[in-house]
């Protein structure tokens, strides 16, 4: 302490004349006329050349700060991103499935898939809907690229899907291009199998094959898939007729179960013809 | 002590007073001679700097206050002026330095700073110009002045060789 007031007392001429300065310019200050207003403009335009001239030079913390806030804003802005980019596919998603419903002609039930078996030879998905949403077993299930397959057990809340990827799938089909009718199952592996075609039939890979209005169970005209591939084997009558399908079942998140039943009145006299047989 | 420098406010407020009310008799070609600094040099030459740098501080806001003109600028320039003059402050030399050519030569130094000082504030922002307000306004006042500072040095020299 007596070190410092002993520096102050060394110095106490130039801290007086300081503090006299200082109270003469606030004085002047207080003033308004030309000079005073100049000296403003001038001091004004001073202290804004020397800010332009000293911000070139780098400030070190505040780079490290403006750092650190850039970075947790560019993996706020990245997370933003992610989940637009989300939001986006589920529109689109949304959109081809709201596409679907204005025109389909069947009532439809949207729903979401909540589980999957796609490693046995009974390959099957779990809806979040069941019976308190008018589902029933038998009743086809579709998404905004095709046919999926068809409710085969269900319960208050939820059912159970068997896909067309399954060993006792089955259904009537039939070539959109030449109306050559066939049955649609399983192939193994990715692929689907349109049987009973004859030899004779015009089939060509890349035909859509669709649903048959020969079927009690699923709706006509839905996309089964694509032909890809057509042989022909020695002392067989029929073609193997290898069909991709349009549905990507591995991605498989929102379907659609088609609510209208089939007409019962066919489905009765199918069943009689059945039992005389 | 206290008496002396009641003695000084009281001459201090004369002067200002003459300086505000008479010294324009004294104008020649626009230009008054400055009492004040006269004052002040012979307060820093008498008591040393930091005194010097209060009392033209006050005697400049003292002058500024009866003027009305520009409150601060005297104060401003009569500090600067009171601290300059302050280094020629010597105890020893007091009377020698009044009493000799060593006056004038203090006047002059500390009235071409303060006039420097004033006129480069005074002449911002209006139409005299700066170097044209130093050496016709300033240096003018600063020679006038020191010729009237013969005065008192012819009273200092007097009183010396008594």
């Amino acid at each position: 302490m007596h070190r410092f007031l002993g520096l102050l007392g060394l110095f106490k001429e130039y801290l007086v004349l300081t503090f006299l300065i200082v109270i003469s310019l606030v004085l002047l200050s207080l003033n308004d006329n030309n000079q005073v207003r100049a000296i403003r403009s001038t001091a004004v335009g001073f202290v804004g050349f020397m800010q332009n001239a000293l911000a070139i030079i780098p400030n070190v913390v505040e780079l490290k700060k403006e750092n650190e806030v850039l970075r947790q804003l560019n993996v706020n802005l990245s997370n933003e991103v992610s989940l637009l980019r989300e939001a986006r596919l589920e529109n689109l998603r949304m959109r081809e499935m709201a596409g679907l419903k204005e025109h389909s002609t069947f009532k439809l039930t949207a729903g979401n898939v909540i589980g999957k078996s796609l490693l046995l030879l009974r390959n099957t998905i779990t809806l979040d809907i069941g019976e308190r949403d008018g589902i029933k077993a038998d009743m086809p299930v579709i998404s905004e690229t095709g046919l999926v397959g068809k409710v085969i057990a269900t319960s208050d809340h939820y059912s159970i899907a068997q896909l067309m990827q399954n060993k006792d799938f089955r259904a009537s089909a039939k070539i959109q291009r030449t109306r050559v009718d066939g049955i649609i199952a399983w192939g193994g592996g990715d692929v689907l199998r349109l049987k009973n075609v004859s030899k004779t039939e015009d089939v060509r890979p890349g035909d859509i094959v669709i649903t048959s209005e020969y079927s009690s169970v699923f709706p006509r005209e839905i996309k089964i898939g694509l032909v890809s591939k057509i042989e022909e084997k020695p002392g067989s009558l029929f073609k193997e007729v290898e069909v991709t399908p349009s549905v990507d079942f591995a991605s498989l998140e929102q379907v659609f179960v088609v609510t209208s039943a089939p007409d019962p009145e066919r489905t009765e006299i199918e069943k009689k013809a059945a039992r005389t047989k | 002590m206290i008496a002396r420098y009641f003695t000084y406010a009281l001459i201090s407020l004369i002067l200002v007073a003459v300086q505000t009310k008479l010294m324009r008799l004294l104008t020649v070609e626009g230009i008054t001679p400055d009492i004040l600094t006269i004052w002040v040099v012979f307060l820093a030459l008498r008591e040393g700097q930091l005194p010097a740098s209060v009392w033209g501080f006050c005697i400049g806001l003292l002058f500024d206050l009866a003027t009305g003109n520009f409150l601060g600028l005297s104060a401003l320039s009569k500090t600067i002026c009171g601290f300059f003059a302050g280094y020629f402050y010597s105890e020893t030399k007091m009377m020698l330095t009044l009493a000799s050519y060593r006056f004038l030569m203090v006047v002059l130094f500390a009235s071409v700073i303060q006039n420097t000082v004033y006129f480069i504030i005074y002449s911002q922002g209006s139409e005299i110009g700066l170097l044209r307000a130093i050496f016709q306004v300033g240096l003018a006042t600063a020679f006038y002045t020191t010729t009237w500072t013969l005065l008192p040095m012819f009273a200092f020299t007097r009183r010396s060789t008594r």
